[in-house]
């Protein structure tokens, strides 16, 4: 026993002083494999590309391609894939911004590029630009959800433990502050920047910068104009949240002058390559990234490269069309569908039932939307509308006459009666708990990918996501001019966007033909939300009331007629159901108008305020 | 045999060191008291922790309030550890003036703790019943702090016993009222399923002052 434990104990000694004798120098002077010093980095120019190119992969927030989710919160989509959502309120932190360690990163590349000896001027003047446009961007992304933020301008802050932290504790910016900030940045920039556009627009120039100027103003604009207009304003004492009444008309002219510098002289344009197909063209100027003339600056995404591509086709492309398993996970619901207008009225509700209440007949389901605005069918797959050449099937079931009254027929997709008619299409829509269904009544256009394997599991898409484009400049001059009084301007730029989409000009421009106007010009742009906010009619729209126009969701059922012997049968009739899939009204409370500050950051730093209602 | 020893003792050694890791008792005491006006409990939406109280405690090093959720009733509990607390309520949250004064909570086990607040209208001489399909409703309006609109009143009927304005299967908005008034009016039921289905039912009426983002309301009662 006793040799035994010895000689095991020597046996370690041994082997633990090999051990040190042996690797230790080796192991650790090893040089780090997955960290660059700043020495390398600024002493090469393919290390400096790359890493600013690291950069504009990290500023998505919002709505996106990336996450067919969030298209269904609003009054937009519907998620069709699965059980019902039950959401009904928006959370504390609804898409809330707060990357600091991304500012700190930006600040340490300014250093770091400001000091380089391997570009030449221009060069570090464009990089210098696209990183602050990034900066500006990041801190506009911050800004409209929480309100005002620290801001460190340039401050690459160096810590020591023990050292004293106060002087690192910043305090929260005043929210006008912060959009200021925005745009002197955007300003300076702007003649750093390229005036030339770039491939698919992925990266920063001029117009972008520009543009982003633009958005910013008008944001505080309407926040100082409309928040001071509620009969509570939301505010904070030290400003932080709320901006003077007094500042909105300052902030017009900014935003004004702004757009009107990209309407005049930037490179893009409301693009209009097919005025025979305005619905097409739409689609187009969105969606299609070769020769594109609109879009300014977006998230786009490529093919091949890991990593690269997009899963939004895959996931809500009709089954009729789907190259692969997944399909149908997301569909736009009826309330948007029924916002764009038609050419001959201004009312776009779908007509299913005359005033006595009896069902109106179609030829073809298609034609419910006959002469509406030619961004409905560029935004959204209509009932029989055709994709890739081929139509879209979307039929409900059947309404068949019997004895005096209609019956509703349904079946399992695809199949058909006694008489070889359809009963539910391949494509829904149903009103069950399956996945890979339709449950609205109306597919995603608007960034469905036709490239052939766009919708596979292997492929993907590498559509783009637009984050600016041109009907936006001609949009913000519209709303400045009107608010600024100048009815004639307003009315000249908000009939450009409506003339492209085939609807009747207007003579007066309200802040409610704003509203409509960006409501489907933008659908699934990532604007909608704040929008709302910003004119403080969030809380009014997304009221949680039971069976609202606006807070439910709604959606649109084609049925075949069967009524033999009738001059009806054969034609088609709409029912309007709610949405079966996310039942609850949206309820949007005064407290969402701004997002919670994390009481994390008020213990690392006291001087943050927290915002109201928390 | 030393080998089985030595198995033990490290085991031993890791049953006596897991002790001090994390083993705190749940609380046992607790706060609990009511929302008042004029010591009556105020009624407010029960659901979705929409009307919330604060508990603070100084000398830690995180800051964080321990939330305190407000029941329809105006009721509260919270079962903490004993110390002293600050209790406040929520910066403009609930239909009343907002009003973050402290109440100092000493708690040794149970602690009853009534938070005064001062509404801009009650509500009261509530009449609420089930007549033949249709709910009659009839209530009075009074003015308390005031000094803003009232967006409107409501009428709400529930199939459970949690009745709010997000929580109901009928409900009537009522524009255009005024404080000192006596609203009255009927509800009919003849078309809602749930009333069609014979089972319970619940009401309440409430009342939205303009620019607040709670309503108040009366206590819940039931129908049938």
């Amino acid at each position: 026993m006793k040799k035994s434990s010895i000689s095991i104990f020597k046996t370690l000694l041994v082997a633990s002083g090999l051990l040190c004798a042996t690797s230790c120098s080796d192991f650790l002077d090893r040089e780090p494999d997955q960290i660059l010093t700043e020495e390398q980095v600024f002493s090469d120019p393919v290390m400096i590309r790359s890493v600013l190119a690291n950069f504009y992969g990290r500023v998505t927030w919002g709505q996106h391609i990336g996450d067919s989710y969030t298209f269904t919160i609003l009054d937009e989509a519907g998620k069709s894939d699965g059980g019902p959502d039950n959401i009904q309120r928006f959370s504390d932190t609804q898409w809330r911004v707060h990357d600091y360690g991304l500012i700190r990163n930006f600040n340490q590349f300014l250093q770091g590029l400001r000091n380089t000896t391997v570009l030449g001027e221009t060069e570090k003047l464009q990089y210098e630009g696209e990183v602050r446009f990034l900066r500006a961007w990041t801190y506009f992304n911050m800004c409209k959800g929480l309100g005002g933020m620290p801001i460190v301008g340039d401050e690459v802050f160096e810590y020591s433990g023990g050292m004293d932290v106060t002087a690192l504790q910043y305090a929260r910016s005043t929210e006008a502050e912060l959009y200021d900030y925005v745009i002197s940045e955007c300003e300076a920039i702007s003649t750093m920047l390229s005036t030339d556009r770039n491939t698919n627009s992925a990266r920063a120039n001029k117009w972008a910068a520009l543009m982003l100027k633009a958005r910013a103003a008008i944001y505080a604009a309407s926040i100082a104009n409309y928040n001071n207009k509620m009969s509570s304003p939301i505010q904070t004492p030290g400003g932080e949240v709320g901006i003077p009444a007094s500042m909105a008309n300052g902030y017009y002219e900014t935003a004004l002058s702004a757009a009107e510098e990209v309407i005049e002289n930037s490179p893009y344009e409301l693009q209009l390559t097919k005025p025979d197909d305005l619905e097409r063209n739409f689609y187009e100027a969105t969606s299609v990234k070769d020769n594109n003339r609109e879009v300014i600056w977006a998230k786009d995404h490529g093919y091949p490269g890991q990593g690269q591509q997009v899963n939004f086709t895959t996931a809500n492309i009709p089954g009729s069309h789907a190259e692969d398993i997944d399909r149908a996970y997301a569909g736009p619901i009826l309330n948007l569908v029924e916002d764009f207008e038609y050419s001959d009225s201004r009312n776009g509700d779908i007509k299913t039932r005359d005033d006595q209440d009896n069902y109106i007949f179609y030829d073809d389901p298609l034609d419910a939307f006959a002469g509406k605005d030619a961004r409905l069918g560029g935004t959204v797959i209509l009932p029989n509308s055709l994709f890739k050449g081929s139509q879209v099937p979307l039929q409900a079931g059947q309404k068949v006459w019997n004895n005096g009254a209609w019956q509703t027929i349904t079946s399992q997709p695809g199949e058909r009666d006694g008489a070889g008619r359809l009963i539910t299409s391949i494509n829904g829509p149903n009103r069950s708990n399956e996945q890979y269904i339709n449950k609205t009544g109306f597919f995603f256009r608007k960034f469905l990918d036709e490239t052939p394997g766009a919708s596979t599991r292997g492929r993907n898409s590498d559509m783009w996501y637009p984050r600016f484009r041109f009907a936006e400049a001609v949009l913000i001059a519209a709303e400045a001019a009107m608010e600024l009084g100048d009815q004639s301007t307003a009315v000249d730029y908000i009939n450009r966007v409506r003339e492209r989409a085939g609807i009747q000009p207007l003579s007066a421009v309200t802040l409610d033909d704003i509203i409509q106007e960006r409501r489907v010009e933008f659908a699934f742009e990532n604007h909608r939300y704040w929008d709302l906010k910003r004119f403080r009619k969030a809380h009014i729209v997304w009221n949680g009331v039971i069976n609202s126009s606006t807070a439910q969701q709604w959606a649109l059922f084609p049925y075949l007629v069967v009524a033999p012997g009738t001059s009806n049968d054969g034609k088609y009739v709409f029912e309007r159901l709610p949405f079966s899939n996310s039942l609850h009204p949206r309820l949007f409370e005064l407290r969402n108008y701004y997002n919670f500050i994390d009481f994390a950051w008020q213990n690392a730093n006291p001087k943050i305020v927290l915002n109201p209602f928390q | 045999m030393k080998k089985n020893i030595n198995m033990l003792l490290v085991a031993a050694l890791l049953a006596v060191s897991s002790c001090g890791l994390d083993n705190y008792d749940a609380p046992e005491s607790i706060i609990y008291g009511r929302v008042v006006y004029n010591g009556e409990p105020v009624g407010v939406r029960g659901t979705g922790e929409a009307v919330q109280l604060q508990l603070y405690q100084d000398g830690y090093e995180l800051r964080n309030p321990i939330p305190v959720y407000v029941s329809q009733d105006g009721t509260f509990e919270a079962k903490v550890f004993d110390g002293e607390y600050k209790l406040v309520t929520r910066d403009n949250n609930g239909p009343w003036v907002n009003d973050r004064d402290t109440t100092i909570v000493n708690l040794r086990g149970a602690a009853h703790v009534d938070i005064e607040v001062t509404p801009f209208y009650t509500l009261s001489n509530v009449q609420l019943s089930l007549n033949g399909n249709n709910v009659d409703a009839s209530f009075q309006i009074n003015e308390v702090a005031g000094g803003r609109d009232i967006d409107y009143v409501m009428v709400l009927v529930g199939k459970t016993m949690f009745v709010d304005d997000v929580s109901y299967t009928e409900r009537l908005d009522i524009s255009d009222v005024s404080a000192g008034s006596t609203i009255t009016d009927v509800i009919d039921l003849s078309n809602n399923t749930d009333f069609k289905s014979g089972r319970s039912l619940y009401a309440r009426v409430g009342l939205r002052p303009a620019g607040k983002d709670q309503a108040i309301y009366s206590q819940v009662v039931k129908l049938r």
